[in-house]
């Protein structure tokens, strides 16, 4: 049985070969697109759970492709990319990437993401909050719904995750470590960029007024802490 | 005294013609009262000066006095007068037609010189015109002069430029305006209206352009001027566009410059990637210590080559100015701690002194670029001293400025070497071949501190160790982002 079905999206035929070989030996299932159209139009018909894509392609480029995507599906994204600047980070996960590696990379580095981008946050019952409700804002987080002022809505997986976990430790500030480990994995933690986007996105999603957020406050030196607005979770 | 010319000769005869005939006229064939006769000939001195101008009617006038006493004024046939009420009548038409010829003279000189004017005013229209149309300075001039020559209706005009010492001229070779006159300074225009003949200077708020020389029919003064006045405006523009264009073409051969490096790095980082990514998945199995160690000396000198590439990009944006600095308030002590918790371990096995005064203000930096140049300097200290020997990072403030300094206690830099150490590509004589390294580092820590507006030197001694420090400006308060 495989451990997973991974496309790699590269117009590298070399990194492909590479990818291939290294992934399939891992018990990967690889399948591959030369570029953005070609990863788009693979997508819907082999159902990958996770996409390697390249950031500079022809044709409709990485962060295009990774939009694309984003706007139609949850599958898990690692964005693998020569540029190493924040900025180009910062791009890459607001168009939906879920990590980003830079060129090169060292391949026990990328299996170690893929693993923590296939792994579901670890959720123990006994700290995880199965519902939360207030005035505008209902959760259930065993069937990962979520109504913004009566409105369904959709979070990424990484979302949720880093919601659930937020809202496990509500009241109590969570440092930006912890928030990367507990939702990212263990090799994580010197990422607060990641934290950054997540948590606007996050905030446009389900804060009434995103730019003057009432559940997810920011504690300036620390990390997040999630404010309830006087409901407390039912546990 | 001017000999007249022959139009005015014709014109003073058929006035006279006229006079005589209309004489005759009332003489042999129609007989009618003398005040008649006198209206018909004022009538005629009136269309006389308007016509042809105030010589012609005086001489009409004369004429007609003449002619009228001695064919109708009696005694008929001589210049006598009987009747003293005839020289009453005699002395008014003299001094009507007199007059008479002045009015209409005058008149007839205003038309004249509101048509000057107002072809004078649409060639400086004209001109005006030319001035927007036109595109490159060089054009520009060219065309002016030939625009000038045309509208004001000289022979020849030529433009002295000063900026690049260029004269352009238009119209006939020999009638030159020499090239000494047009270039020399001058504040005042020349005009020599006898010879036909101006230089004057084109100016634009206070500063010279250059001359304007013209030669032949010269307008007046005041249009002299105001179309050296358009011909500034005009060159300027035409500069000032020229100008624009390019530093828009400097700006788009640096957006190439970026672009190209760009995708140098893409080139070259791409079949590197290749590389580490399958000997670091070898890497990953079962392998004998001999596989190991080759396969490790590929992995170090892959990842050799890709910091060899980071450098060489890095170094070249310092060089053209195209690095992004994303200012913000810095603590220093938070950076040092930063980057000591990045770097330390790979000094374990120094001690490591880190002396910070109390106090310190914070600065104004892009973080990211200043832990890189404290990175570099840290790096250096490793590099060249002894292994296990002290290092010591210290952060003080003075002179409105946070200065950082790291030290070591290696070999020192001999003072013929402490100038160029920043240089790039610069490797000391001692470690040339035996410190691995790109010459570069140090070069590109100081385009970073430079950037940030700082200062970045070196003291040593040789032998007891060098210290190399850096400034950074104190943030004041008000963001630059």
């Amino acid at each position: 049985m495989s451990a997973g079905k991974i496309l790699v999206v590269d117009d590298d035929p070399q990194i492909r070969r590479v990818m291939r070989a290294t992934l399939v030996g891992h018990k990967y299932e690889v399948i591959e697109a030369r570029n953005g159209d070609e990863a788009l139009t693979r997508i819907p018909a082999e159902m990958p759970d996770l996409v390697l894509l390249d950031l500079n392609m022809p044709g409709i480029g990485g962060l295009e492709t990774c939009r694309h995507l984003r706007s139609g599906s949850d599958v898990p994204i690692i964005v693998l990319s020569v540029r190493n600047t924040e900025k180009d980070k910062v791009a890459a996960l607001d168009a939906g990437a879920d990590d980003y590696v830079t060129k090169p990379f060292g391949m026990e580095e990328l299996l170690a993401r893929i693993r923590a981008a296939l792994r579901r946050a670890p959720t123990s019952p006994d700290n995880v909050p199965h519902a939360l409700a207030t005035s505008d804002l209902q959760i259930d987080f065993d069937t990962r719904r979520i109504r913004v002022a009566g409105k369904e809505t959709r979070l990424t997986p990484k979302e949720f995750d880093l919601l659930r976990y937020l809202v496990s430790q509500a009241g109590k500030p969570v440092p930006h470590r912890e928030l990367l480990q507990a939702v990212w994995g263990p090799d994580y933690g010197d990422e607060p960029e990641y934290l950054r986007v997540f948590i606007n996105q996050l905030r446009k999603k389900i804060e009434p007024n995103p730019a003057k957020p009432k559940y997810i406050l920011t504690e300036p030196w620390v990390g997040y802490r999630f404010a309830s607005g006087g409901d407390s979770p039912n546990q | 005294m001017p000999r007249l010319s022959g139009r005015r000769a014709l014109q003073l005869i058929g006035a006279l013609a006229i006079v005589a005939a209309i004489v005759a006229f009332y003489h042999r064939a129609l007989h009618v009262n003398n005040t008649t006769v006198a209206l018909t000939l004022l009538l005629a001195i009136l269309g006389i000066s308007s016509w042809w101008g105030l010589a012609e009617a005086a001489v009409a006038s004369v004429a007609a006095v003449l002619g009228f006493n001695y064919y109708f004024l009696p005694p008929i046939g001589t210049f006598e007068i009987q009747d003293p009420q005839n020289w009453v009548a005699l002395a008014a038409f003299l001094a009507t037609a007199v007059t008479v010829s002045q009015l209409s003279a005058r008149a007839k000189g205003r038309t004249l010189e509101a048509e000057v004017r107002r072809r004078e005013t649409e060639g400086l229209y004209s001109l005006s015109q030319t001035l927007l149309l036109s595109g490159s300075a060089r054009t520009a001039s060219q065309d002016l002069v030939s625009r000038v020559v045309k509208i004001l209706g000289v022979n020849t005009a030529a433009f002295y430029t000063k900026s690049t010492n260029e004269t352009f001229r238009w119209g006939p070779e020999n009638q030159l305006v020499a090239d000494a006159q047009l270039q020399a300074d001058r504040d005042e225009p020349l005009i020599d209206a006898q010879k036909g003949f101006a230089i004057v200077p084109v100016r634009l708020g206070g500063q010279a352009i250059g001359n304007l020389g013209l030669a032949g029919p010269l307008p007046s003064a005041a249009v002299l001027n105001a179309v050296a006045y358009l011909v500034a405006i005009g060159v300027e523009r035409a500069r000032a566009m020229e100008e624009a264009g390019q530093a828009e073409a400097a700006r788009r051969s640096e957006v190439l410059k970026s672009a190209l490096l760009d995708a140098l790095a893409h080139d070259f980082r791409t079949p590197l990637t290749s590389i580490k990514a399958a000997v670091t998945s070898l890497l990953g199995g079962e392998r004998s210590p001999a596989d190991r160690e080759l396969m490790t000396i590929i992995n170090e000198e892959a990842d050799r080559l890709n910091r060899l590439v980071a450098e060489v990009l890095e170094m070249v944006r310092v060089e053209a100015g195209k690095l992004h600095l994303e200012k913000h308030p810095s603590d220093v002590t938070e950076l040092i701690r930063a980057t000591l918790a990045e770097f330390r371990p790979a000094i374990l096995d120094r001690p490591l002194e880190v002396r910070l005064q109390q106090g310190l203000p914070e600065t104004e930096v892009d973080s990211d670029f200043i832990q890189q140049v404290l990175k570099q300097l840290l790096d250096n200290a490793v590099k060249y001293s002894p292994p296990h020997s002290p290092l010591t990072i210290s952060a003080r403030s003075g002179e409105g400025r946070v200065i950082v300094s790291v030290a070591d206690r290696g070999s020192g830099i001999p003072e013929a070497e402490q100038m160029r150490v920043f240089d790039k590509f610069f490797r000391g004589r001692e470690h040339r071949f035996r410190v691995p390294g790109s010459g570069m580092g140090l070069a590109i820590a100081k385009g970073i501190v430079e950037a940030h507006g700082g200062r970045i030197w070196v003291t040593s001694e040789p032998g007891q160790g060098s210290v190399f420090s850096f400034s950074l400006p104190v943030y004041r308060g008000e963001m630059v982002s």
